[in-house]
């Protein structure tokens, strides 16, 4: 009778652990496995899966790279991670504050992962904490249901290794530039750099930090060796040039700097300049309309300042 | 070298749950209403407009602009604007005293939001009668949010002001200003990481601006006008002069700026 019990919680756990479909991993060979996220805004119509989404396993256990926007999308991660590998999930790396990275970190607290984040990371969590809630429910409803903010444990100042058994991967903190919690995580064996946010392709890049310090960094991840870079967001890797991709945004970035310059020095209005600063780079990226309008917004009362 | 190649699992994530829209709640209005003007009537009005996005592309700094098509000299001369967000956690974002040297009043600001909201301008007579204009902006998180950065270089660097006129100045028209004036504009409702409170409110409450020591407006600012108050007003200069203007913050420190504006 126990015995039959028993057998009846274990099929029902079963049964509520294999809920999630597991998320679709594009295997770039040599132990990594990348998940792109598709282009939407985070407003409605957001679904919690926009950004990319990484593991690494090595001969002792797994790294994780970003979580999504929701349990949801942690626990479909998880999923497949499992249809990967059985070995242990020793690390959970956010590298950045924002919610379509960090909200499917609660998936992993099951593992007794250590989370590992930028020295900022636990503040800035805190700091947006009721905010984040707030919108991700309101944009998510249900499917937001059990997500919650898992901060680091093991925080990075300026470098860190984390030991995966064959491979050592080497994390970089970084100074305010697309957020003030941006992290890049180097795994030397495959030559493969994530740049987490540092780094966007396609995506119109958003600025939620400083713009002069993001070109900074920019400059400072034109002379990292990587061979291949894994963005924040992107749709493929297909025949990627990084370096190129690098010098996109890198072109964006100070055209929408210097028009905003020219406006303030001509002394137009924020409002206007929202509508016109970086035109130019319009037919380059999506989402241009929504995310070029928000970061002047965003950067242009500093500069007024300058 | 990587390479790419099969896809493991099937199915991309689709999510199918009930998103709900929030929008701005206008059940908050009696309530404020009733806080600020306690039973007094309030007619429409239809000569107070807005210029307002729709959705704020950020919270933190919501461009507005409000004008009122008429001058101090009509029967109904509004002389204080109240500007109120029904959902932010401190409606009251700023007050402008007016005079007639503003000509017909307009003036651009940049507000915090905190979520969704009704804007509400409600103009206020010299007897006393009220009128109110409203506009509707969807927005998220400019209340909380971020305290970062180095305290005592913020301090330092607060009250420090930029003024411009529109140049060439029109002498007897209505003339564009910029005033911004540097400063944190401290909430009250962010949080202090360390004590586990709420850091300090801290912020300008007024700016008044004279043109050859008369009053042009006098302004009391809330917690709901953005970091770095930033107003763009018309004003009429009847002859060449000095703009002045005297800032004061909630911890009574004064900072002052003045401008000439000339052909």
């Amino acid at each position: 009778m126990l015995k039959r019990i028993m057998l009846a919680i274990a099929t029902v756990l079963n049964a509520s652990l294999a809920l999630a479909t597991p998320l679709t991993m594009e295997n770039l060979g040599d132990g990594i496995y990348v998940h792109h996220g598709v282009h939407e805004d985070t407003s409605e119509g957001y679904h919690a899966d926009i950004c990319n989404i990484s593991f690494i396993v090595g001969s002792k256990g797994i790294a994780v790279i970003d979580t999504g926007g929701s349990l949801k999308t942690g626990q479909a991660l998880r999923e497949a991670i499992r249809q990967v590998s059985e070995l242990p999930i020793l690390y959970v790396i956010n590298t950045h504050v924002h919610p379509d990275h960090i909200f499917g970190n609660a998936a992993f607290t099951q593992d007794k992962a250590t989370f590992v984040g930028h020295e900022k990371l636990p503040d800035a969590m805190e700091r947006r904490r009721e905010n984040y809630l707030r919108i991700n429910q309101q944009w998510l409803g249900e499917d937001f249901n059990g997500s919650e903010l898992v901060k680091p444990s093991l925080i990075v100042k300026t470098t860190a290794n984390l030991d995966l058994g064959d491979r050592t991967i080497l994390l970089t903190a970084y100074p305010l530039a697309h957020t003030n919690t941006d992290l890049t995580v180097l795994d030397k064996k495959s030559s493969t750099l994530w740049t987490g946010d540092l780094l966007f392709v396609e995506r119109t890049p958003s600025i939620d930090g400083d713009i002069k310090g993001w070109l900074a960094v920019i400059n400072e991840l034109k002379n990292n060796e990587a061979e291949f870079a894994i963005p924040g967001h992107s749709s493929s890797l297909k025949d990627a040039n990084w370096k190129k991709q690098l010098n996109d945004q890198e072109r964006y970035l100070w055209t929408l700097l210097n028009d905003i310059r020219a406006s303030i020095k001509k002394g137009e209005v924020m409002e206007k300049a929202m509508g016109t600063a970086a035109a130019s780079e319009r037919s380059y990226w999506q989402l241009f309309d929504i995310v070029n309008r928000r970061n002047v917004n965003n950067i242009y009362p500093a500069l007024e300042w300058e | 070298m990587l390479k790419r190649s099969l896809l493991i699992g099937c199915l991309s994530l689709i999510a199918f749950g009930n998103i709900a829209h929030a929008e701005s709640d206008p059940k908050k209005w009696p309530l404020v209403r009733e806080a600020f003007f306690a039973q007094r009537p309030m007619a429409d009005a239809p000569f107070i407009t807005f210029v307002a996005p729709r959705r704020a592309e950020s919270g933190a700094q919501v461009p507005l602009e409000i004008a009122i098509d008429q001058t101090q000299a009509h029967a109904n001369g509004i002389k204080t604007i109240y500007l109120l967000v029904d959902s932010n956690p401190i409606p009251l974002t700023a007050t402008y005293n007016l005079t007639n040297k503003l000509g017909k009043f307009k003036l651009a600001t940049r507000i915090r939001m905190e979520m969704d909201s009704y804007i509400r301008a409600v103009g206020e007579t010299a007897d006393g009668k009220l009128f109110l204009a409203s506009v509707e902006i969807r927005a998220a998180g400019g209340c909380g949010g971020t305290v970062d950065g180095d305290e005592a270089a913020i301090r330092a660097a607060a009250g420090q002001i930029k003024m411009n006129v529109e140049s060439p100045v029109k002498f007897g028209n209505a003339t564009s200003t910029t005033f911004i004036i540097k400063h944190p504009m401290r909430t009250g409702l962010q949080r202090d990481l360390v004590s586990q409170g709420f850091v300090p409110a801290f912020f300008i409450q007024k700016a008044a601006f004279t043109y050859n020591n008369e009053t042009v407006m006098n302004v009391d600012f809330g917690v709901g006008t953005s970091e770095d108050p930033y107003l763009r007003f018309n004003f009429i200069p009847s002859a060449p002069g000095v703009l002045a203007v005297k800032a004061v913050d909630n911890d009574g420190k004064e900072f002052s700026h003045q401008t000439d504006v000339k052909n």
